[in-house]
């Protein structure tokens, strides 16, 4: 897990840094880290309301940025479906890509009972939830304090553009992301914000005709 | 605190825990298509794609808003250094650091 931990500073900082940025205050800011604990979300989010979006295309943009969760939750839940419902949904609150790639890495190499694997899961997000508070916090804070014309808020679209590099793997996902930024781009002047819902939806059917056909 | 704010933050986290949930919850009622299923790893590159544009083609930067205007928007080349630096690292942090600074650059050049 701590070799996973230095990597989430500068991401929440940021999140924590950019809704008061935005003109929110920093207790706006610690309950956004608080409630969604999402981090690409919350800086999506913040970025939509900042450009006016309306409340549905925020919650769709939300949604579709988490659908890996979806994945994530089916690949840990056997591990963890005999446990009580308070801690399952404890458990999907702390669901994180990084709990993900532990979890997915040791539950199939040892042989833990279920209190193990709760105790295994639940320190390692503890761990990083704690991280993540305290770096949104300090983020929240600084940010108060930081003159507009550093611009840092231009720091969300390339934490995305780093976010979206990392992903490409095969061809096929840069289909989708080439498809996907196009598509925006070419919407970019559409209303509500539906350059974005577009480049998402046609993005992923790209990826998913071009493995099926050429992958 | 900012009640739209939060308004929007508390509804984006119910969405967000009901996806974190989707089978560990609610393993013992439902089960996804396998379609579904497997076009989930095109999600994260298609929507993180399509989120990064409006952010570089769009709006100003707090340095326009400060100092105004410039000929040539910093914000695409700056994009693009960012892109090769991490093809080259494979890491956030430079990333963020060579398109920060070339942003400053580019706009600096042009004043």
């Amino acid at each position: 897990m701590l070799p996973l931990l230095p990597g989430i500073v500068p991401f929440g900082l940021i999140a924590g840094f950019t809704p008061v940025s935005f003109g929110y205050t920093w207790i706006d800011s610690i309950m956004g880290s608080l409630l969604m604990f999402a981090g690409a979300s919350q800086l999506a989010a913040y970025q939509l309301m900042d450009e006016g979006a309306s409340l549905w295309i925020i919650l769709m943009t939300v949604a579709a940025i988490n659908l890996r969760y979806v994945l994530y939750s089916a690949s840990i839940a056997p591990y963890l479906a005999n446990a009580n419902r308070a801690s399952r949904l404890l458990a999907g609150y702390g669901l994180t890509d990084q709990i993900f790639a532990i979890c997915q890495r040791d539950y199939p190499t040892h042989d833990w009972d279920l209190n193990e694997r709760m105790a295994y899961y639940g320190g390692g997000t503890l761990v990083l939830w704690l991280l993540w508070q305290l770096c949104t916090l300090a983020g929240a804070l600084v940010g108060q304090v930081i003159p507009v014309f550093w611009s840092l808020e231009f720091m969300i679209p390339l934490t995305f553009l780093a976010l979206a590099l990392n992903t490409l793997k095969t061809n096929a996902h840069r289909v989708t992301a080439l498809t996907g930024a196009g598509v925006s781009f070419l919407g970019l002047e559409l209303p509500y914000n539906l350059g974005l819902i577009f480049g998402g939806t046609l993005g992923m059917l790209a990826g998913v005709l071009f493995k099926r056909f050429c992958g | 605190m900012t009640n739209a704010f939060l308004i929007v933050v508390t509804l984006a986290s119910l969405v967000t825990l009901a996806l974190k949930c989707a089978f560990i919850e609610g393993q013992q009622y439902f089960k996804l298509p396998q379609w579904f299923t497997d076009s989930l790893e095109f999600v994260p590159p298609a929507v993180l794609c399509a989120l990064v544009i409006p952010g570089i083609f769009q709006g100003n930067i707090g340095l326009v808003n400060a100092f105004g205007p410039v000929v040539i928007d910093p914000k695409p080349i700056a994009a693009c250094v960012a892109a090769i630096t991490f093809f080259t690292t494979k890491k956030t942090i430079p990333t963020l650091i060579a398109g920060m600074a070339s942003l400053y650059v580019v706009y600096w050049l042009q004043i």
